[in-house]
């Protein structure tokens, strides 16, 4: 009971510094109060579940579920965050994901069969490989966006049906085993508790924050979605500026495909067919306008943290999953509702400036 | 650019064969694959290929006939598949709870009530707050989904009220063949009328011209005085009633109701209604063309195999063919507005 306790006090400790780091880097958000809001919604959300079931839901057990099962729907999310923040979206993100799973899978496999010695030290390339099927599959993502000047959707549903097709295709609709051992051996190590999945998760979204707020591509995606007009007339060559941008969303879909390995050595063409809703759920959830210019990382990962926590909530009280895809539905109405609602309210105060929430004439011409 | 010049002599008669939406180059399409299969596999060209062809477009097209309604619009739904299975899966669990069966005509209305409730909350929350379609469709296909499972049930109903289940035999022709005998289901008739009449509303009344105007330009319709509130309303309760109808048909074909059932399948469905010329931005489509597409579909699905191609690749054969389809779309609408600029400094330099 008591190595409980302190399990959970560091845990605890180990969240508040997580905390301090989250608000230090919100005060610098340029005062965007969705990542506030959604840290505020997941405080509610712990103590709600907490005081509900508090001998299940405090368990060191299910929050170490929580921080294993957030990191691969996270960085899915953050890719989607990426591909909304320009005004698009990507469907395809899964279907990327498991391809890369599947690709190292296979190779990984295979070799090990012939020579176990040459696969283990092949190892770290095989595992490369999977982030370069992301980039490859991105790639083609953002030319037919970017180049042939396809609708995000209809491009990304394209891809998508063909993504999951060639897996279907490759695995012929089996589940395969035999993911390289070392990727689970990962999976297993922790600092001070915290597993190494998550510690993955928010070096991914530092990195992606990075990128958004330092680089001058980041900066002209972000200018991109904000408005299409100005950014051409600004001289941002949007074409490259969609490619890169898909092509960085397909290299993030193809690191998520390894956090699949590293969580559960196993991979197939049907895994996670339900990220996809999800992953656009975190996206809303997390701050990100649909309609492109708007976007925080950080507000993102709480996202996928607090639905997580509502999950595991939901399995603690015993509710069935239909209840909780019952409430992911509620819980994406509800906040976008809330957030027109009260976009409505500053333009009737005159504070802010009339703007369409989802012009789409805008975005084609972009 | 001389070839975007010779382009200017084009006569119009072609024009006009490839249609307002490019049906006439679907068409083609479509005539080549069938003939490609064909030749590939005789066997193709039978009355029963084409009958099993025609039963399964029945419930694809009804859904498609909704989707193009909302994307005429400027929408994209993607909640109908859980909209039809939640109106007729608790239609017959009600039919099952009062022990008789209630009769054909009011199980249809019944359906198309809870049809009617869930689009008219569809309706609401995109024409009241004025929200992204794809997202909140999405939201809602959970909701409606996980309502449905929680709440209404999830067990397997093997066995339909009889008035249901009859008319899964019923047929309107019926053809011997060397094998057995080819039969068309006669639920045929209701979903060609029903095409009819999308056509109708579509092109021939003021709603429908309103979508259309919605569609084209939401802001200018609404400074041209379109009620474009109501009409979005009307839109989203007009797909409900068409996905619940969908979803008793669905019923009936399959002989059994299946909670977990068309959920997951909807991208066949907007494939199908983009492969036939509707714009995502709204404005632009045709049920022609939509029917077109949904035969396009069917073909792929069900007689790819005979072609000697495997199953499997199913899924990338449908993929492929709306990329190249809406790629064409794409890059020919480029071409125009650059044809466009062509010809006007031409203009003004002569």
């Amino acid at each position: 009971m008591s190595s409980e306790n302190t399990e959970t006090r560091t845990l605890a400790l180990a969240n508040s510094r997580l905390d301090a780091t989250v608000r230090g880097l919100i005060g610098r958000a340029q005062g965007h109060g969705s990542t506030v809001r959604m840290l505020v919604i997941l405080v509610a959300s712990f103590a709600f579940f907490t005081a509900l079931q508090p001998a299940i839901f405090l368990n060191p057990v299910n929050l170490q579920n929580i921080a294993v099962a957030s990191p691969e729907i996270g960085v899915i999310s953050i890719a989607m965050m990426l591909a909304m923040l320009t005004g698009g979206i990507d469907l395809s993100l899964v279907a990327i994901a498991n391809l890369s799973a599947i690709t190292i899978t296979t190779l990984y496999s295979q070799l090990a069969l012939t020579d176990p010695e040459a696969a283990s030290q092949a190892m770290p390339f095989i595992v490369l490989l999977g982030i370069v099927v992301g980039l490859v599959a991105g790639a083609f993502n953002g030319f037919l966006i970017s180049r042939l000047g396809i609708t995000p959707i209809l491009a990304t549903l394209g891809t998508m049906q063909i993504y999951n097709g060639i897996a279907i295709v490759w695995t012929g609709g089996s589940t395969l085993y035999g993911a390289p051992e070392a990727l689970t051996a990962i999976g297993d190590v922790g600092l001070l508790n915290v597993p190494s999945l998550f510690i993955m998760l928010l070096l991914i979204a530092g990195g992606v924050g990075l990128f958004l707020k330092s680089t001058s591509l980041g900066r002209k995606a972000l200018l991109l979605g904000t408005n299409p007009v100005a950014a051409k007339y600004s001289g941002i060559n949007s074409r490259n500026v969609l490619m890169n941008v898909y092509v960085l969303g397909g290299g993030l879909g193809g690191l998520a495909g390894i956090l699949f390995l590293v969580r559960n050595p196993t991979a197939s063409a049907e895994y996670g067919s339900s990220y996809v809703l999800l992953a656009i759920v975190i996206a809303v959830l997390g701050g990100t306008n649909p309609a492109g210019g708007f976007a925080t990382v950080w507000g993102v990962v709480l996202a996928t943290i607090t639905l997580q926590v509502v999950f595991s909530g939901f399995t603690a009280m015993r509710l069935s999953a239909y209840e909780y895809s019952l409430t992911q539905g509620l819980i994406l109405i509800a906040v976008m509702v809330i957030d027109q609602l009260s976009a409505q309210r500053r333009q009737n105060r005159g504070l802010g400036k009339r703007k369409p929430l989802f012009s789409r004439k805008e975005r084609n011409s972009a | 650019m001389s070839s975007l010049l010779s382009n200017q002599g084009v006569p119009s008669i072609i024009n006009r064969l490839r249609g307002a939406n490019n049906e006439g180059v679907l068409l083609l399409v479509l005539v080549a694959l069938v003939l490609t299969i064909g030749i590939l596999n005789p066997v193709f060209f039978s009355v029963s290929t084409l009958f099993s062809v025609l039963r399964g477009a029945i419930v694809p097209l009804i859904f498609a006939l909704g989707v193009l309604i909302v994307m005429i619009s400027g929408g994209i739904d993607v909640s109908f598949a859980a909209i039809a299975i939640f109106a007729s899966y608790t239609t017959v669990v009600i039919a099952q709870d009062r022990g008789t069966d209630p009769g054909l005509i009011v199980i249809i209305l019944m359906a198309l009530f809870f049809g009617v409730v869930l689009g008219t909350f569809n309706g609401i929350v995109i024409a009241r707050f004025r929200l992204p379609t794809l997202i909140v469709t999405l939201g809602t296909m959970s909701l409606f989904k996980g309502l449905l499972l929680a709440y209404v049930g999830s067990k397997y109903i093997a066995n339909l009220p009889p008035s249901m289940d009859s008319l899964s035999t019923e047929y309107v022709m019926s053809i011997p063949q060397e094998q057995g005998t080819a039969n068309l289901n006669v639920l045929v008739i209701p979903v060609a009328l029903i095409a009819v009449l999308v056509w109708w509303i579509l092109s021939r009344t003021m709603f429908g011209r309103s979508i259309y105007a919605i569609g084209g330009d939401q802001e200018a319709a609404r400074r041209a005085g379109f009620p474009v509130v109501r009409t979005q309303l009307m839109i989203y309760i007009l797909a409900g009633s068409l996905a619940a109808l969908a979803g008793v048909l669905h019923l009936i074909l399959g002989r059994a109701a299946n909670p977990q059932d068309l959920v997951g399948n909807e991208l066949d469905v907007l494939a199908a209604v983009v492969l036939g010329g509707a714009s995502v931005f709204g404005g632009r489509g045709s049920v022609f063309g939509t029917v077109l597409g949904v035969l396009l579909i069917q073909i792929i699905n069900n007689s790819l195999i005979l072609a000697g191609v495997p199953t499997a690749w199913q899924q990338t054969a449908v993929g492929v063919l709306l990329i190249v389809g809406v790629g064409i779309q794409a890059i020919s609408a480029k071409r125009s507005s650059k044809k466009l600029v062509v010809t006007k400094t031409l203009q003004e330099q002569s």
